[in-house]
Order: C-alpha cells, then structure tokens, then sequence
C-alpha cells in the first residue's frame, strides 16, 4: 500500500466516456478495404529478434574451417607444399604433427572465351576459364587423424594463338 | 492472444480495448471525434500489420504516433489544439463521464498534468499497462515511467489539497 492508492482508487472510479457506437461499424468498413490510406511512415516498429540459425550455422562451419587452415598453416613447415602439390604421400616423420598427405584437383567445368587481344598486344590469345575443385589432405602419421579442406579455384589461360 | 485475422476475433479486442484507447487517445485532441478517428486509423494499422494483439505497448505506441502525426497533419487544427489546451477552451468535450463535484476536480487537477505525467497515468490506471509496456510505448525506460507515474499522483494530490 501506498501514499497515493486512495487517489488511485478515486481515479479508477472515473469513467471513461464510451465511444460512439458506430466506430465499430467504421474500423469493420476500414479492415475490409483492400488497401490502407498514405501513412506518414511515423509508424512504431514491432521489436522482433530474429534469428536466423542457417546463416548462424554455415557462418561456424566457415570459421571453423578458415581456423584449421590457419592452424596447420601456422605449424606446417613451408618445404613440405610441393609434397602436397606431388600429390605423393609426404615421408612419415616421427613427431606429432599433421603432414601433406596428397592434393586432389577436380575441373568440372571448361569454357573456351574465344581468342581476346589482351593488354592491347598484338598477338592473338585465346582465353580458357576452368573451374576447379582443389582439395589438400594432411595426416597424423602417429594417431591417423585426417583433415581435409576443399576450396573452389577459377583458372584463366591465356595460349597463344598463331596466325595460320 | 495470437492476432488471428478473422471478424469475431478483431471485433472482441477492439469493444474490449476501444473505450482506453480512445481516452489514451483524447490527450491530444479535444474532440471525441478526432480522438475516435485516431482510434480507428492506429488498430486497422496495427491489425493488418499482423502484429500481437498482446503487446499492447506497441499498440499504444502506435496510436501515440498517429494522434502526433494527426496533430502536425492539419496546421490549422494544431494551433486549435494548442489554444485549447493551454486556455482550458470551455468547449472541450470531456473524457470522463463525471458523477459529482469531486470527480470534476479531480478531472480539471488530471487536465492540468503535463502531457508526459498525464499519458503514462491514463495508460497505468485506465488501461492498465505495467510500467514495461508504458516504456515500450513511450520509448522510456521503466524507472522514468515509474517516476512520472509518482510526480503526476504528487502533483495531483497536491492540486487537491489547495482546491
């Protein structure tokens, strides 16, 4: 209880004058009509969280994998790429550490542009753009772990195209 | 309650919610008139938005801003407004059915309030907002609801006191 509930209790005893009995009718006239009159945009917006949990989820998986590949960047000695672009399996070594296991390069798609004049030169070349799935494999020689990332690669050649 | 958009569900909220918010409403105008019509364009807005019948600060914020946007609309109306409400014009149309000579006072002590104690005490006693829906409305925050709520309760007993 408070010092202001007998003014309360005097308030809520005010009635309100009722509305007029004919704006029900109105609002019905008004829900029916197809579309609403120009607003002044001053409209308050509904405060609505949403979550959107695909993008939440393929946003995790891409940080997730961006971190791995940081990671065994980071502790992968720099002699050991042309292994993996050998595509031979890198000699075992005894630490504990991932290694090169093999680079997979898959084109799936090919298209010839035509022959283009590139730089303004004047030796003709023709324009290859392919599109390539590359995939790079490194092993745990000492527990079998595995990781393996996959990236997409888009290629252009340029071949030089003689005039006969 | 889910806002479902069929014919008897708008018709029971809007009987049940008309007469509070007309008077939420009437704050800015002088006529019952304009304060229907303010009324009637803030609850067809907010039902064909789709939005939750339940959250009633934003339906009450909805009518808050259609009531300002009402009053800027027509210059001339605003500036009757205005006049009207800061020389008490004998022709305004009263908000409260009065009963006896204390509720007279007790509604020329309430038209007295300024407008931001008056609306936070029409939405806590009229239509019984809680202080959370009230900083919804009016985009406050509770503690400055609440305090409003108490500085117009003051304000009031001390306009009866003198009177």
């Amino acid at each position: 209880m408070n010092d202001f509930s007998e003014l309360e209790d005097q308030l809520r005893k005010l009635r309100p004058v009722q509305p007029s009995a004919d704006l029900v009718t109105r609002v019905e006239r008004a829900l029916a009509q197809e579309s609403s009159t120009s607003t002044a945009g001053l409209l308050p917006r509904e405060r609505r969280f949403q979550f959107n949990w695909l993008s939440l989820g393929l946003g995790l998986a891409t940080a997730t994998a961006l971190v791995l590949f940081a990671f065994v960047r980071m502790h992968e000695p720099s002699k050991k790429m042309p292994a993996v672009v050998s595509t031979s399996p890198a000699p075992a070594i005894a630490n504990d550490q991932l290694v090169a296991a093999g680079l997979t390069q898959v084109v799936y798609h090919t298209r010839d542009e035509g022959v283009h004049f590139p730089n303004n030169s004047g030796q003709p070349m023709r324009r290859v753009r392919s599109h390539t799935r590359d995939t790079l494999q490194w092993r745990n020689p000492k527990t079998g772990a595995t990781l393996r990332i996959s990236y997409p690669r888009e290629e252009v050649s340029l071949t030089p195209v003689s005039g006969q | 309650m889910e806002n479902v958009a069929t014919d008897e569900n708008w018709k029971t909220c809007f009987c049940q919610l008309a007469p509070s918010l007309v008077l939420f409403a009437r704050q800015w105008t002088r006529s019952a008139a304009d304060a229907e019509d303010i009324v009637q364009e803030a609850f067809v807005r907010f039902w064909r938005k789709q939005h939750d019948i339940a959250n009633r600060g934003l339906l009450y914020a909805t009518v808050r801003s259609i009531a300002l946007d009402f009053i800027r609309r027509d210059s001339r109306r605003a500036r009757r407004e205005s006049v009207a409400m800061s020389d008490g014009d004998p022709k305004v149309e009263p908000a409260f059915a009065i009963e006896d000579d204390s509720q007279h006072a007790l509604v020329a002590a309430l038209d007295s309030l300024p407008i931001e104690q008056r609306e936070v005490l029409v939405m806590k006693i009229w239509n019984e907002l809680t202080f959370v829906e009230i900083a919804s409305a009016l985009e406050i925050s509770q503690n400055t609801a609440a305090s409003r709520y108490r500085y117009a309760l003051a304000a009031l007993k001390k306009n009866l006191a003198t009177t």
